[in-house]
């Protein structure tokens, strides 16, 4: 249990910078997720918590304490790796209090043993990596953290290697942990769907810039700018550049049809069963809506129940 | 087949041609050539042929082909076979002109009343001075040894020799009233004689450099380091630009007597009765040839009507009148390990020259031991019979039924590569492990049963802790395998992880750079480390001095003589190790050390934890393959350490070397030596095996 904070972070590789003085203050017992697009920076924020990157400027404290300086070993943190990076020479049992044994802990055992049988584990502690399945590894590779007790969980990623299923349960299976074990857990994904499901807050990164850190319902209602507003949402947000001297953002479930200022084209109707995506031209603009019920065709008249402004320049919010 | 094939073409002959077997290079080939031309020319009814042999091979080309008809008519050699070849009557004896010949090379060919081929040329120790240090050359030894301690400086000596050879050391023991045989004829190296010539020898080569060898004796002389040395005629061509010049060997002050060197005589040898070819050798051997020999081949003729102008050269020919014949006798070859052995330990300063004389007598009583009774061949055969039926009978079960005629092109493709195995593995292998229930003495095999076998595995002809015994010489191998192999792969895998380091620079030279040791050829390597371990001129001793240690003599002691062995090896095996661990360091996800520090785990705990059983399954093969070649690595103990000190950092392989060949040829002893080896590393190998194939991962 512990809090982070992040002072003017930054991270360079030679010329290249790829954090830019990131500050962020992480409650105990919160659960950050950082989310942003391949390259962001989100994972080396990440490594630079778990102390496997050294931060070039700025400050980092865990609990209080300035780890800048401090080796990962030392900083009691928990990762599970997008690969799970499961020691394969190793049973289930012996991955899972690796940790532990190396401090010759005397809880070893029914630590590994309380946490397996919590992840549904407890037949499977004899086998190998190999001898698992996708699903298992991952739920092996978070009791491998969850044994320790660790002030910090980092997780990178650990849903991308897991079928869509599998994917939504363990998701379910993760904030149910979390509730469990109240861990401070910072988490990175690229998917603003998991973002948005697990996070007490979502930090969104772009370009190792920090867009806005916010709730969940805070990003999708109020983002600050246009990049969070296109990234958080799915299906994402319509910009509409030629309406007004600002762009303007509308969600596709804010596209009202059926009466309204503007008139639009249906081109093409996605059916998804309970509801339906109509990819719309208005003028010489796409714009797609999510409609439930009946779909239309040809023309429509529409209206939007609520828009958004953003500066055309900087992209900054305006209205 | 082929070399049978072979030798039919050489032997091939027509009416009046006569084959002639050489193996002379350079001049003397080309006066050789120059000869024949002008005797062909002159009988217009006879050709000589001559024909190139390397030297290597010739006298085991000659063993073969001679006794099938296939050999030369006539060929050059040195004489030291003679007794051997008058045995097999491979030779025939010839009838001299009544002078000309100088009578000590004619003597070297006389053997039971007869002389048995043509004398040439000869060649034999002499001194050669450097005239800007020694304007006159030492009459006697004492006027030698006055010299020498006079020229000694701290980096100048007076005179120098091989003086751990037993050839080179020939001259002192004659002087001195020694030799290797008695007056009776028996070989006899603990003579009072051998024991003051070992006690002038301790006495000299304190004042010379240490550890000479040829090549060094060569550069000091060149250098003007040392003023003297004894040497053969071929160092004529090595001298650098030094004023020098060559006399005979001095007296031996205590008895008067002349140090008499060796000689050897190249001659001519008569293979096949033929008139032609006794014709060419009388004519090769009188005036004319002789001539050309020595004034194009550079030869040291046999004919001393032939003029020798150079002074230098005339030094060899007054040497001839004192030096002895190189015995021919079949226990020569027997007495020059013994010889040597002692001499280093003299020279060295480990023993006393009494001792050395003892040490030599024991050394030829061992190596000279009588070969072990004959055994019966017929159980024998009878069990070879019966496993050969046993082995056709399991075959046939195995393939029965088995649809060959479907399998035919399979059969085709593989047999190339069968038939090389065969051809190139199975049979010698076979052959050898049969040698080795044979004695061979005197070009005469001996079946013997197990009595090799018994000999080396009861350590009966010395006792357990002799370096010449089995058990003794195994624990050296296998201490020697054991260093190797940890060294190899401590230093192997130490550098790759290092090499893996983002924070060092230039990864791919040092890759390079590191590879390098394996990729020179082990000789040259082992060659190249002999030399920095000189005790004086050493890279390593220099090194040391540096920072204040005294110079040691590496070869002095069992332990640095196996440490520096170990080194030279480990230089040549690391490389191996490291490719094959950079190589399975690419198969591990960093992610595993990310997570394993992490976790809490100390840099040691991460290798020895994680990486390190990752790069087990494949490590344990290269460590199993690398242990079977370090086992045999004949090549570094020979050339660095050479068994020094007394044969104790020898291991099986180069005992089994000397067995063969530097022992008086005791082949089935070194086929028994052979076998054990296979033995060992096949048990070894089963064991490994067993531990590899465990599934790590």
């Amino acid at each position: 249990m512990a809090t982070l904070s992040f002072a003017g972070v930054e991270k360079r590789y030679g010329v290249v910078q790829v954090l830019h003085r990131v500050d962020l203050e992480v409650a105990d017992g919160e659960f950050i997720v950082l989310v942003g697009p391949s390259g962001c920076g989100k994972s080396t924020l990440l490594r630079c918590i778990a102390g496997l990157e050294e931060i070039t400027g700025g400050e980092l404290r865990i609990d209080g304490r300035r780890v800048n300086d401090v080796a990962p070993r030392d900083r009691d943190v928990a990762m599970v790796f997008q690969s799970y990076a499961l020691y394969p020479h190793m049973t289930v049992r012996e991955n899972m209090g690796f940790a532990l044994s190396l401090q010759k802990h005397p809880e070893t055992v029914p630590r590994v043993e309380a946490a397996a049988a919590m992840l549904g584990l407890s037949h499977l502690l004899d086998r190998f990596p190999r001898e698992l399945s996708g699903g298992q590894r991952q739920r092996v590779a978070m009791g491998r953290a969850i044994v320790r007790r660790p002030k910090v969980f980092l997780f990178d990623e650990p849903l991308s290697n897991l079928d869509a299923s599998l994917r939504n349960q363990v998701r379910v299976e993760l904030r149910r942990q979390h509730a469990a074990l109240r861990t401070t857990t910072v988490y990175v994904t690229h998917d603003q769907t998991e973002a948005l499901t697990l996070a007490d807050r979502i930090v969104v990164l772009n370009g190792g810039v920090v867009q806005q850190v916010g709730t969940p319902d805070e990003l999708y209602f109020e983002p600050r700018n246009r990049f969070v507003a296109g990234f958080i949402g799915s299906p994402g947000m319509n910009f509409l550049e030629r309406l007004e001297d600002h762009v303007v953002g509308v969600r596709p479930n804010d596209v009202v049809l059926g009466a309204g200022p503007h008139e639009a084209e249906v081109e093409v109707v996605e059916k998804l069963g309970f509801e339906s995506m109509i990819h719309l031209r208005l003028g010489e603009e796409a714009l797609v809506a999510r409609v439930e019920g009946a779909t239309p065709t040809g023309r429509v008249r529409l209206d939007f129940a609520r828009a958004y402004r953003f500066d055309r320049a900087t992209g900054e919010r305006r209205g | 087949m082929s070399l049978a094939l072979l030798l039919g073409l050489l032997g091939q002959a027509q009416a009046g041609e006569v084959t002639l077997w050489h193996a002379w290079r350079g001049d003397e080939r080309l006066a050789l050539d120059t000869l024949v031309e002008q005797y062909n020319a002159a009988h217009p009814g006879t050709t000589i042929r001559p024909v190139f042999v390397p030297y290597e091979a010739l006298s085991s080309k000659i063993e073969a082909a001679v006794p099938r008809g296939n050999g030369p008519d006539l060929f050059v050699y040195a004489h030291e076979k003679v007794a051997d070849w008058t045995d097999e009557k491979f030779i025939l004896p010839v009838e001299l002109p009544a002078d000309g010949l100088h009578p000590v090379t004619v003597d070297a060919l006389r053997l039971r009343e007869q002389v048995w081929g043509w004398p040439l040329a000869y060649k034999s120790l002499a001194l050669y001075y450097n005239r800007a240090l020694v304007p006159t050359p030492p009459a006697t030894t004492d006027a030698l040894l006055a010299t020498a301690e006079a020229l000694h400086g701290p980096d100048r000596w007076g005179f120098a020799w091989e003086a751990s050879s037993a050839y080179a050391n020939a001259p002192w023991m004659h002087g001195f009233g020694g030799g290797v045989f008695d007056t009776d004829g028996a070989v006899r190296l603990d003579s009072p004689g051998n024991v003051a010539a070992f006690r002038f020898v301790q006495t000299l080569a304190a004042l010379g450099p240490a550890e000479p060898s040829g090549a060094l004796l060569t550069q000091l002389f060149n250098e003007g380091s040392v003023a003297m040395i004894a040497n053969g005629p071929s160092f004529l061509g090595e001298v650098g630009a030094v004023d020098f010049g060559v006399a005979p060997l001095p007296t031996v002050s205590a008895t008067g007597r002349a140090a008499a060197p060796y000689i050897t005589v190249d001659a001519l040898f008569l293979a096949r009765e033929g008139a032609e070819a006794r014709a060419f050798a009388d004519w090769m051997v009188a005036d004319e040839a002789a001539e050309v020999r020595h004034r194009v081949g550079k030869q040291m003729v046999a004919n001393t009507r032939v003029e020798v102008t150079d002074p230098r050269l005339v030094a060899f020919r007054q040497q001839l009148d004192t030096a002895v014949p190189m015995p021919t006798r079949p226990e020569m070859a027997q007495t020059w390990e013994p010889l040597a052995r002692a001499m280093r330990r003299l020279v060295r300063g480990a023993i006393t020259p009494e001792e050395a004389a003892s040490e030599a007598a024991f050394q030829y009583t061992i190596v000279s031991r009588p070969s072990p009774p004959a055994a019966d061949p017929r159980p024998w055969v009878v069990a070879a019979g019966l496993g050969l039926v046993a082995a056709a009978v399991w075959l046939a079960r195995e393939v029965r039924g088995a649809p060959i005629a479907r399998w035919r092109f399979a059969f085709a493709w593989v047999a190339p590569a069968f038939s090389a195995m065969t051809l190139l593995v199975v049979l010698p292998f076979v052959v050898g492990a049969a040698v080795s229930l044979f004695e061979y003495d005197q070009q005469a095999w001996t079946f013997v049963g197990l009595a090799n076998f018994l000999d080396i595995l009861l350590a009966r002809d010395f006792p357990l802790t002799s370096p010449l015994s089995f058990w003794s010489t195994l624990a050296v191998t296998i201490a020697w395998t054991v260093a190797n192999v940890v060294l190899h792969v401590g230093i192997g895998v130490a550098l790759a992880m290092l090499l893996r380091e983002p924070w060092v620079r230039l990864r791919g030279v040092f890759r390079a750079l590191l590879i390098l040791p394996w990729a020179v050829p082990s000789y040259i390597t082992a060659l190249i480390w002999k030399g920095m371990f000189h005790r004086q001129f050493g890279a390593i001793n220099g090194l040391l001095a540096l920072v204040g240690v005294e110079p040691v003599s590496w070869f002095a002691h069992w332990s640095t003589a196996f440490a520096a062995n170990v080194t030279t090896n480990t230089w040549l095996g690391f490389p191996f190790m490291m490719v094959v661990t950079l190589g399975a360091l690419q198969a591990i996800p960093r992610d595993l050390e990310e997570a394993a520090e992490v976790d809490g785990a100390s840099g040691w705990q991460r290798f020895h934890l994680v990486t390190l059983p990752l790069l087990k399954p494949a490590l344990l093969p290269a460590v199993i393959l690398g242990s079977v070649w370090t086992f045999n690595m004949f090549n570094v103990i020979y050339l660095v350490s050479g068994g020094e000190p007394d044969g104790g950092t020898d291991i099986l392989i180069s005992q089994a070397y000397r067995w063969a060949f530097t022992r008086g040829h005791r082949y089935g002893y070194a086929a028994a030596y052979a076998v054990l080896i296979f033995g060992v590393l096949v048990l070894y190998g089963r064991v490994a095996n067993r531990f590899a194939s465990r599934k790590v991962v």
